[in-house]
């Protein structure tokens, strides 16, 4: 540890006060926002060209005037379908599944188009959250770029065919076929795989390979040798008072997050601060993934250090002279030392790795069986499908393939061709298969490659069903009529292994497979229910079913080979890491993910180099090389060569690199391709296990700076401090404008020159009672300020009806983004695309602050959303000069779209910087088609056509250009609520108005509700002595309380 | 086992006890919604009236049998095939239309329904309430002043005018008194003297422009708007002749942010029974019919509609039409005038179910749509029918009375927020508003006589705009 800061900071260019960030931090837009290049260039005029488009405009009215009001039509349903209310929502449950992510979701349906996804509170396992990836789902659904239909190749290329043609086509093929093998990732539903079986069992020369984007091949080998079982158990992040994970990313990607996130969050939050507890957790890793930021601890690693890491703790716990040679000192010195914390907590303790190498699984597995762990916070008896790829399994069709054995290939939702490791040698091997069909329902890498497409539905338009932990059953449901002439995978396979299990002249086949399935399985072995339509309503009704199935499990053990990894001596390692928002690339075409910012860089639309930076003891940070964010290095990988911007990331090793997978798709639509660079092709087999890290790694000096670097850390930032360039004074820099308004009292600043802003507050669990009291002292300075106003009196205090206010328990937040994206499906927020993004102009009506404090070679991290704070004073609604942004007797900060003229005044005014303003028309309303931007080069800007408009939320205005927008407190939500207590006749309830973002999060961490009311759950969160107001000091009177983050660092780790 | 048969043996009691207190589970409230939702379509809800069935108000004395009655309720048909001799009367009446038959409904809704009719009738039930407290308002008489701004505008350009020839006979006596020339200006210089010139320029600015304001603000504006309907639909004879309830047809407006128009199977439930229409005979109820595929011929529902062609449609429904007509002529067979008119009113449904997106017959029937919100702005039914209790007529105008339909409220903003400052909220019914303690205390002592939607926030931009 060098210089640890007693402060929060947001990147290195605030540490270093550079001068450009300051700069744009002391303005509502940077300047670079207001010169977008060539669109500017043409927009100056002289009063001339004042008077032409005055008396353009005035014409055009004219004429517009005259024109006659269209006839619109009012289309009554001919026959009205029982269910459906024009403008009610129906909801129905579901399950939100692509390979192994899986969300139990209810789906809100309108007029029968699906528009938002939310969690099913009935599943055990999600627990009513969600994640990011399930919330952009429904965009997917109206992705322009899906197959329309069943299509085969010819020379010029695919052509649109029937399905009967297909059918015997592929009927033809298959018969004749000696060698078929069906390429698919992770498949958890019963149904799907009792039709695979059928058709392996028709044709015996068939043969299904799974295989993961990420593989978790080695945990299940060795599970299976420890337990003879090959799948993963269920975790238990809530009964372990002692996390160590190595390297996996359990809250952003890791097996189950949202589920993990759930549980790992009850020991962390602090709900009576009297008899705090917290759970510890480090993170053993290189590059700070969504896990590690939210970790305790984080021990340093390089990549090729993590076996050595492993035995160095299995030798302190299990007892055994694995060989450590190679790992740092600290590592070693701390790892000693969480070992004798972890034999402490005895049945309480975890141990986690996302290792891809058997003999480190199998040490893993040893340590958690000396610790007590299984059976306490690993249950092997109810195990969890959700990885089944098996790289063995891979290796050997890739084998296969080469020497031309297999004659034919069926992919059924997988990429291999971009997400296998070493794709090219992947994409040779595929090229010799003689009949490839594809299943995907776009045309992906693999389905370029393929000669015939059998679109499959999107899963919002299917029937099936989930096994995702044993016992624990979810049905999928559709909630639209497919939109285009697709067909089901399953049905199609079960149609082509001429399946006497279904009758195909049924309008629903697979519904019914699916329910004659469950009925003889999974009500079969249950007793609660007699009658099967009894219990079939309620699956689908509920979405889950839940039998307590669980299987008995011992641990054997197994000689542990010592074949691990072993430091590499290379002075340069690369780490390849999954996404929270792209995942392997599989949702790289869908836009509201590509525009979410990753939670830790904060970069979106491309892949960044993350390089460490390093403090040099004085003022500076010195960059990787002296790299700065967004210049352009050449990055060699055994022998291919990129060209990749970089981001100068904390707490990242030194010696290390990292960068992102998932980007550099080919062939994604508009929205995924070519952004960024793919990596997959570098990924390299030890011992025939992927590995996600290469040792062969160069990275050159600077040779370029990106054109459009997106990366929103340094945009909308609030309480930063800087230098007053007349008086040489600190001040704060968003009040750079005030300091110049002086002439009376000679002061310089605002509120003399408070410069230490309450953004966030932060406490070592240990010292909470220190750091209550202090927090106390500095809330009762600020309201003490507050009370010295000229207008005393004056304050409305919004005690009749509701006042509106909200509760973000930074402690429960971990940052992944679940919450902005459901924002934007409810808002219908824009997606403006990377250019846009790079000059500030994002749209997000809620960002995740992400601030790093403590020690500053390796950082802990708050995550803050920050919305519309409501607030009760606010500064926005004084300056607006038409009153569009005005405050409403429940305490809303009122936005009026129409009224607003774009000054953007208010933008500039608001403390918190979260007004967005619509430069141009984002959301395609206008009329104009030049004032619509483009994300790529598409032929007509994204979300202007009928498809994608379909997601929009009927209830939420579409804004055009030059209005400004922000959160609204998801008010049409709140009216909602209101309107259904005063229909039934009683008082508000809690449950009535839930904002997108609290239902979205998965562990709870936002809190919505009527202040006023003493008996809301919000009332009792209020409490909390944890609790202040962000920049409290100001007087503008936030709704919006945040607790001070937490944290139960062990400084002992550190030395 | 024996669990089961206890359960069982409670149920049994339970049942018991609950049909033996049958009469007095009957209440007239449970009586207006089964009204409402069985009776409402062919009876007047005055039960004074006769609409499509008779008044209703009465009857139990009418039939003075209360088994018969209960009896030709639940099938009708029955009792006149019976031969019952008040049923037979009644039949010989309203034939052909035939009451539908409800044989589900239980001795206790049909005793509720029969309590909400004779308290209706004899002015008992609903009547306590309204008595309470709620003063019955004149309409208030509105005083133009326009008369008397004329007479003063009159008084003062005739003082204008004395003034200045005063000014001019006092300056004419100046000047001759000092000798010099004075001339007098002719009307002509006066009125194109740069201050005169100016003034007029400046005010024809003022009017044109305010003038092109107000019409700007009623851009979009279609008060009065009545277009015409696919199908001559008259709510007079719907709503006003036969009393039908408008929550009968539009249904979602209680329940959802649009009142929705209904679909043709609502228009079934009663164009089953009544085929062909009392104004224009079989022109307009068959396009119902052949928007969902019903053939009145043989009442039933035409097997695989959708896949017919034009030929076939037209087949059924000009015989229809054409043994209508010979019912109504008495003819054997159709005449020339017969098979002319025939040809129109096909050709005439055919122009109404279609048009250039929609190019079948089958399918919805497509309204014109009359009341058309400004954009960006959020309206919702059931706040203002079901927890307002407003009135449809309140913005619909008198519907009833409209063989036409005519949009007869601007929709503009400024008609919206004067009712909202001028509408009481029903406060004090609904226990949604007991977060509003202070102005509870308030009404309680006097200090405050109402709460109308403005107080409680019903004029704020986010009410409507989101």
């Amino acid at each position: 540890m060098k210089q640890p800061i007693d402060n929060i900071w947001i990147g290195q260019k605030d540490l270093e006060q550079d001068i450009e960030f300051l700069k744009e931090a002391t303005q509502e837009v940077s300047p670079s926002a207001l010169t977008t290049g060539e669109m500017t260039e043409h927009l100056s005029g002289n009063r001339r060209d004042f008077l032409k488009f005055l008396g353009f405009g005035l014409g055009a009215a004219t004429v517009a005037a005259g024109c006659d009001i269209p006839v619109k039509r009012a289309i009554p349903y001919v026959v009205k379908p029982e269910e459906i209310v024009p403008g009610v929502a129906n909801y129905y449950a579901s399950t939100f599944v692509n390979g192994g992510d899986y969300c139990s979701i209810l789906v809100k349906t309108r007029e029968g188009r699906p528009i938002k996804i939310e969690g099913n509170d009935l599943s055990p396992v999600t627990k009513g959250g969600t994640s990011a990836r399930a919330q952009a789902a429904v965009l997917s659904l109206y992705d322009t770029h899906r197959i329309s239909g069943p299509k085969m190749k010819s020379d010029k290329g695919w052509n649109d065919t029937s399905w009967e043609d297909l059918d015997k086509m592929v009927m033809t093929t298959i018969q004749a076929s000696s060698n078929i093998r069906i390429i698919g990732n992770t498949n958890m539903s019963p149904s799907s795989n009792k039709t695979l079986a059928e058709f392996t069992a028709k044709y015996p020369n068939a043969k299904v390979v799974t295989y993961d984007p990420v593989s978790y091949s080695a945990i299940l080998e060795a599970n299976s040798l420890n337990f003879g079982k090959k799948s993963l158990p269920s975790y238990h992040f809530d009964k372990a008072n002692v996390i160590v994970s190595f390297n996996a990313d359990f809250l952003g990607t890791w097996i189950s997050p949202i589920e993990f996130a759930g549980d790992y969050i009850k020991n962390r939050k602090i709900d009576d601060v009297t008899k705090a507890k917290m759970s510890r957790h480090i993170q053993v890793e290189s590059h700070m993934s969504l896990t590690g930021s939210n970790a305790d601890n984080r021990i340093l690693v390089k990549p090729s250090e993590q076996g050595v890491a492993i035995a160095a703790l299995y030798n302190s716990i299990v007892g055994g002279s694995m060989s450590t040679s190679g790992l740092n000192d600290k590592a070693k010195k701390a790892l000693s030392k969480i070992a004798e914390e972890l034999k402490a907590a005895q049945g309480a303790a975890l141990v986690v790795s996302s290792s891809n190498v058997v003999a480190e699984q199998l040490m893993v597995n040893a340590i958690n069986n000396v610790l007590g762990s299984y059976g306490s916070t690993i249950n092997m008896g109810v195990t969890s499908q959700q990885a089944q790829g098996s790289d063995a399994d891979f290796a050997a069709l890739v084998n296969e393939m080469k020497a031309g054995s297999v004659d034919m290939v069926i992919i059924m939702n997988a990429n291999p061709v971009y997400d296998a490791p070493m794709s090219s040698a992947f994409s040779a091997a595929f090229g010799k298969v003689k009949n490839k069909l594809s299943f995907n329902t776009t045309v992906d890498e693999t389905t370029d490659k393929c000669d015939i497409i059998a679109p499959n539905h999107h899963f919002l338009e299917s029937w099936g069903d989930v096994e995702v932990k044993q016992g624990h059953y979810t049905l999928i449901q559709p909630t639209i009529a497919p939109l285009f002439n697709t067909r089901q995978a399953e049905l199609s396979l079960l149609k082509w292994s001429e399946s006497a299990s279904v009758d195909f002249t049924n309008p629903q086949p697979y519904y019914e497979y699916v329910k004659n399935n469950w009925k003889n399985t999974v009500f079969a072995n249950q007793s609660a229910v007699s009658s099967f339509t009894t219990f079939w309503d309620s699956c689908v009704h509920d979405g889950v079913f839940n039998s307590a199935g669980t299987s008995s499990s011992s641990f054997t053990s197994v000689n542990i080979p010592s074949d691990y990894t072993k430091p590499s001596g290379k002075e340069l390692e690369i780490s390849f890491y999954e996404t929270v928002q792209l995942g392997n690339g599989q949702y790289a075409g869908n836009p509201w993910l590509m525009e979410m910012p990753d939670p830790v860089n904060r970069t979106n639309w491309g892949n960044y180099l993350a390089v460490p930076v390093n403090f040099d003891g004085v003022s500076k940070m010195v960059g990787f090389q002296n790299l700065k964010d967004g210049e352009l290095v050449e990055l060699t990988i055994g022998d291919s060569k990129y060209t990749v911007p970089v981001i100068q990331q904390f707490g990242q090793m030194p010696g290390t690199v990292a960068i992102a997978l998932g980007y550099g798709r080919t062939h994604a639509g508009i929205t995924g391709q070519n952004v960024g660079i793919n990596v997959n092709n570098d990924l390299t087999y030890v011992n025939g296990y992927r590995q996600n890290y290469s040792s062969n790694v160069a990275v050159s000096t600077k040779i370029g700076k990106e054109k459009d670097f997106s990366c929103v850390q340094y945009h909308h930032t609030i309480g930063v401090k800087a230098v007053d360039t007349e008086s040489g004074k600190e001040i704060n820099a968003d009040e750079a404008a005030l300091v110049f308004f002086d002439y009376f009292t000679g002061a310089k600043g605002f509120q003399g020159a408070l410069t230490d802003r309450s953004v966030v507050y932060t406490a070592h669990v240990n010292d909470l009672k220190n750091s209550i009291e202090g927090l106390t002292k500095k809330r009762k300075h600020a309201q003490h300020l507050n009370e010295q106003q000229i207008y005393a009196g004056f304050d409305h205090n919004y005690k009749l009806g509701h006042h509106w206010g909200m509760h973000v328990d930074l402690n429960a937040c971990i940052g992944c983004g679940a919450c902005t994206v459901a924002c934007m499906a409810e808002n219908n927020v824009p997606v403006v695309g990377k250019h846009e993004v790079a000059i500030h102009h994002e749209m997000a009506w809620l960002r995740i602050d992400r601030y790093y404090y403590g020690d500053i070679e390796s950082p802990n991290t708050i995550y803050q959303p920050m919305m519309c704070q409501h607030c009760d004073n606010a500064p926005c609604e004084n300056v607006c000069p038409v009153n569009a942004s005005n405050h409403s007797s429940e305490g809303l900060n009122q936005m009026a779209y129409n009224r607003c003229i774009g000054t953007r005044y208010c933008a500039n005014n608001c403390p918190y910087k979260v007004r967005r303003f619509n430069w141009l028309d984002y959301t395609t309303a206008d009329i104009f088609p030049g004032n619509q931007p483009k994300l790529a080069d598409e032929n007509i800007p994204f979300g202007a056509d009928n498809l994608t408009r379909m997601v929009l939320n009927p209830d939420v205005t579409v804004r055009s250009r030059g209005v400004i927008e922000k959160c609204s407190f998801c008010v049409q939500r709140i009216q909602e609520g209101k309107l259904a207590a005063k229909v039934e006749g009683r008082e508000l309830m809690d449950a009535d108005v839930k904002t997108a973002c609290q239902t979205s999060c998965p562990t709870g961490a936002i809190t919505f509700g009527d202040m006023n009311n003493k008996k809301d759950m919000l009332s009792s969160k209020l409490e909390s002595p944890l609790n202040y107001i962000a920049l409290e000091e100001i007087n503008v009177r936030s709704s919006v309380t945040y607790t001070m983050k937490v944290n139960n660092r062990d400084s002992a780790l550190d030395a | 086992m024996y669990k089961h048969l206890k359960f069982s043996l409670y149920l049994a009691i339970f049942s018991l006890i609950t049909i033996s207190s049958l009469r007095a589970q009957v209440s007239p409230d449970a009586g207006k919604e089964l009204f409402k939702s069985y009776c409402a379509a062919c009876h007047a809800k005055d039960m004074r009236s006769a609409a499509t069935g008779p008044a209703l108000g009465g009857s139990q004395q009418r039939w003075g049998d209360d088994a018969a009655l209960y009896a030709w309720i639940r099938n009708s048909q029955a009792l006149i095939a019976d031969g019952h001799p008040r049923a037979v009367e009644l039949w010989n009446q309203y034939k052909p239309t035939v009451m539908t038959a409800f044989p589900n409904l239980t001795d206790d809704e049909i005793g509720s329904m029969l309590a909400y009719i004779n308290g209706v009738y004899d002015g008992t039930y609903g009547a306590a309430p309204q008595a309470a407290g709620q003063e019955t308002k004149g309409p208030v008489e509105k005083k133009s002043n326009l008369p008397m701004y004329i007479i003063i505008a009159v008084i003062l350009a005739a003082l204008a005018l004395l003034l200045t020839k005063i000014i001019l006979n006092l300056r004419h006596i100046v000047a001759a008194k000092e000798g010099e020339d004075y001339e007098k200006k002719t009307l002509w210089q006066i009125m194109s003297s740069k201050g005169v010139v100016t003034f007029l320029i400046f005010s024809a600015v003022i009017l044109g422009s305010y003038t092109t304001v107000n019409n700007a603000t009623n851009l979009g504006r279609q008060e009065g708007y009545s277009p015409d309907q696919p199908i001559k639909f008259s709510h007079e004879t719907h709503a006003g002749l036969h009393k039908i309830d408008c929550q009968y047809c539009h249904d979602t407006a209680r329940k959802s942010k649009h009142s929705s128009i209904p679909s043709a199977n609502t228009c079934m439930n009663c164009h089953k029974a009544i085929k062909v229409g009392s104004k224009y005979g079989t022109a307009e109820i068959t396009k119902i019919f052949a928007s969902i595929g019903y053939d009145p011929t043989t009442n039933t529902y035409v097997e695989n509609y959708e896949s017919k062609t034009e030929e076939e449609i037209k087949a059924i429904y000009t015989k229809w039409m054409g043994d209508q007509y010979k019912v109504a002529k008495e003819l054997a067979d159709l005449d020339k005038e017969g098979v002319k008119l025939v040809e129109k009113q096909w050709k005439d449904i055919v122009k109404s179910l279609t048009n250039e997106q929609k190019k079948n017959i089958q399918g919805p029937i497509e309204w014109t749509r009359i009341h058309n919100l400004p954009d960006h702005v959020y309206f919702n039914h059931a706040q203002h029918v079901t927890v307002g209790k407003v009135e449809c007529q309140t913005c619909h105008g008198p519907v009833e009375t409209m063989e036409v339909l005519a949009q007869a409220s601007p929709l503009s903003m400024g008609w919206c927020i004067n009712c909202h400052r001028q509408t009481e909220v029903k406060f004090l019914d609904n226990p949604y508003y007991a977060d509003y303690a202070r102005y509870h205390e308030e009404l309680a002592s006097g200090k405050r006589t109402k709460v109308t939607v403005a107080d409680i926030g019903g004029l704020e931009c986010q009410k409507c705009h989101y």
